[in-house]
């Protein structure tokens, strides 16, 4: 009876375990050299072909770019300024603040890039000119947000502006003022008969 | 003041037109049009907000009573041309808004073309007038200045006199306004001078008139007020001895009344008032008894369309007259006016007085006089533009009275043309 029940449990087990297929592979983790041939490829591209050289030049590249950038929106924020338009002078200036400390960032990878390019590493290179490249990126959308920054010719309805529609029955001048000045004078009557 | 303005010009062109001061509307025959009514495109811009406005106009008609005759009327043909230029910095839909100044001259030329020699004697006869008015303000604080002559000449009672009737008439104010708040309590205080000379037959009267005036008006709706009004005045003549010789005698005035003014609907405004009056003559001989006392005026003016205006009222009080101290009257006075596809102007009017003379007579022979006054004027005007018109008009003078000799009635036609701009 118990041989029964093992042999029972045996097929059971051993059923379940092959009705569900060969194990799969596991995931390769990224390779800097390229997918392996046969898996998916879901690394984000870092060029990583570039020289050192290259990857200077292109930072310094994002920098300027970067500027420029900053140089635009504060054209805008000036011009918010003149018109008054608080709306859209509160919208460009949050998107300054935000691209300088993107540049600040930046500032930083490039300088980390340099000496990760001195000391040769190839590592920390990588990894600061990536940083640099999403932080360009980001500055790019910031600019493209503060060029549709809009204010109030869009979103201000303007001062309020009372219409007052008078009844033109109405007399314009005040009837509650007193008469004019003036004291009637007319024709004298006859004196008499023999008066002029 | 500007409506002041042109009733003078009116006044001086027709020599009997008489304002209802309630309504400030002209009573009997109107005189050439200023402009057009509710014309406001016309004057030319000689500096930055300052326009002037200048006209002439002649008149051509028949007086079927040249001297105001009860018995031997004489009638004559007549002409009447006019020549006026005003100045103002009021725009052309709006008066200014801080300063206003209207600066007006005319001249007014009368001619009686006829053969009569003793109408020959008056047959020519020129009428300037002038006029100021200034004022500032609006809001809390407002002052105003303004000054009106006239010179009126017209032929005189009795035929065969050589001396027309002459009057130099100037008249002067000074007021300043308090609107504390947001306007609801108006205070005026007035000072108003006259002086009115008269040449020749009438020169006894010549005479200063003086009168102060305080008004408060409390405004229970935007248009409408109940207000007080007082006025003290101080009346003497100029000619101390002729004034004596014919019972001149200086008086004091007084006025004191109560109502109500402005807007009743959209359409209707009107003046209720009644109050106290008295002369206060200095010959003893002065107003009194009770309706002697009272002041009452009741006037309505109505707006039908806005193109039409009726005007009718109402009043009770005394004046000082040129015959004797004074006179009680009771007016009643109406107008209509219209306007027929802005083009035609039509203005009818009239007025009826009975005066009871009272006080010092001139002549003593016309004590208890009572005259039955009626004065009546119609026009008809067609703007071919806004600046050119022709028309016609008439009007009528009548005067009745218990003594025979002073009744009179006086008819006048005329066509007319004019230029004004």
């Amino acid at each position: 009876m118990v041989n029964a029940k093992v042999l029972l449990t045996t097929t059971f087990v051993a059923s379940t375990v092959f009705a569900q297929g060969p194990a799969p592979a596991p995931i390769a983790p990224p390779s800097a050299g390229g997918a392996t041939p046969g898996a998916a490829d879901v690394s984000v591209k870092q060029r990583p072909t570039l020289t050192s050289e290259e990857m200077l030049n292109q930072s310094r590249e994002y920098n300027k770019n970067m500027n420029d950038v900053l140089k635009r929106i504060q054209v805008l924020q000036d011009q918010a300024k003149r018109e008054k338009d608080i709306i859209r002078l509160n919208c460009v200036t949050d998107k300054v603040v935000q691209v300088r400390v993107n540049i600040s960032i930046a500032e930083q990878s490039v300088a980390a890039l340099q000496e990760a390019v001195t000391r040769a590493d190839e590592g920390e290179r990588t990894h600061e000119f990536t940083r640099l490249t999403i932080v360009n990126q980001k500055v790019q959308v910031l600019g493209a947000e503060a060029e549709n920054c809009i204010g109030e010719d869009l979103s201000f309805v303007g001062a309020t502006k009372v219409d007052v529609e008078i009844d033109p029955n109405i007399p314009q001048y005040d009837p509650t003022q007193p008469p004019a000045p003036g004291i009637d004078i007319e024709r004298p009557g006859e004196a008499s008969p023999l008066t002029g | 003041m500007n409506r002041r303005l042109a009733l003078w010009t009116a006044f001086a062109a027709t020599l009997i037109a008489r304002a209802a001061l309630a309504q400030e509307v002209t009573i009997g025959y109107q005189g050439l049009p200023y402009k057009m009514s509710g014309e406001t495109a016309t004057g030319i811009q000689v500096a930055e907000g300052v326009l002037l406005h200048v006209g002439a106009g002649a008149e051509a008609g028949y007086d079927s009573n040249v001297f105001y005759d009860n018995t031997n009327a004489v009638s004559s043909p007549m002409i009447r041309t006019s020549l006026f230029g005003e100045m103002t910095n009021a725009t052309r839909t709006a008066p200014a808004t801080r300063l206003t100044f209207d600066l007006r001259d005319g001249v007014t030329y009368r001619r009686y073309q006829s053969d009569n020699a003793d109408v020959q004697n008056f047959s020519n006869a020129w009428m300037p007038t002038a006029g100021l008015a200034l004022s500032t303000g609006g809001g809390q604080f407002g002052f105003a200045i303004a000054d009106t002559f006239a010179r009126i000449e017209d032929a005189p009672y009795t035929q065969g006199t050589r001396v027309p009737i002459n009057r130099y008439n100037n008249q002067a104010s000074v007021e300043g306004r308090w609107a504390p708040g947001g306007g609801r309590l108006t205070a005026t205080l007035r000072y108003t001078n006259m002086v009115d000379i008269f040449q020749d037959s009438y020169q006894y009267a010549s005479a200063d008139y003086n009168y102060l005036m305080l008004d408060a008006a409390w405004k229970w709706l935007p248009k409408t007020a109940v207000f007080v009004n007082a006025q003290q005045g101080y009346v003497f003549y100029l000619n101390d001895a002729e004034a004596a010789a014919n019972n001149k005698q200086s008086s004091y005035p007084l006025l004191v009344t109560a109502g109500l003014r402005g807007l009743l609907t959209e359409k209707t405004s009107a003046i209720l008032q009644l109050g106290y009056q008295n002369g206060f003559y200095a010959g003893g001989q002065s107003t009194g008894g009770f309706l002697g006392s009272t002041y009452a005026e009741l006037s309505f003016s109505v707006r039908p369309t806005m193109l039409s205006r009726i005007v009718a009222g109402y009043r009770h009080d005394f004046t000082n007259a040129v015959i004797a101290a004074f006179s009680y009257n009771e007016t009643v006075y109406a107008s209509y006016v219209q306007q027929i596809a802005g083009r035609l102007a039509l203005d009818l009017s009239g007025r009826y007085v009975h005066r009871n003379y009272g006080g010092a007579f001139v002549d003593p022979s016309q004590a208890d006089r009572s005259d039955d006054f009626i004065q009546g004027g119609a026009t008809l005007d067609y703007f071919v533009r806004n600046w050119v018109y022709f028309g016609v008009a008439y009007s009528v003078l009548s005067n009745s009275s218990n003594i025979a000799s002073v009744e009179y009635l006086k008819q006048q036609t005329f066509v007319r043309l004019g230029l004004t701009y």
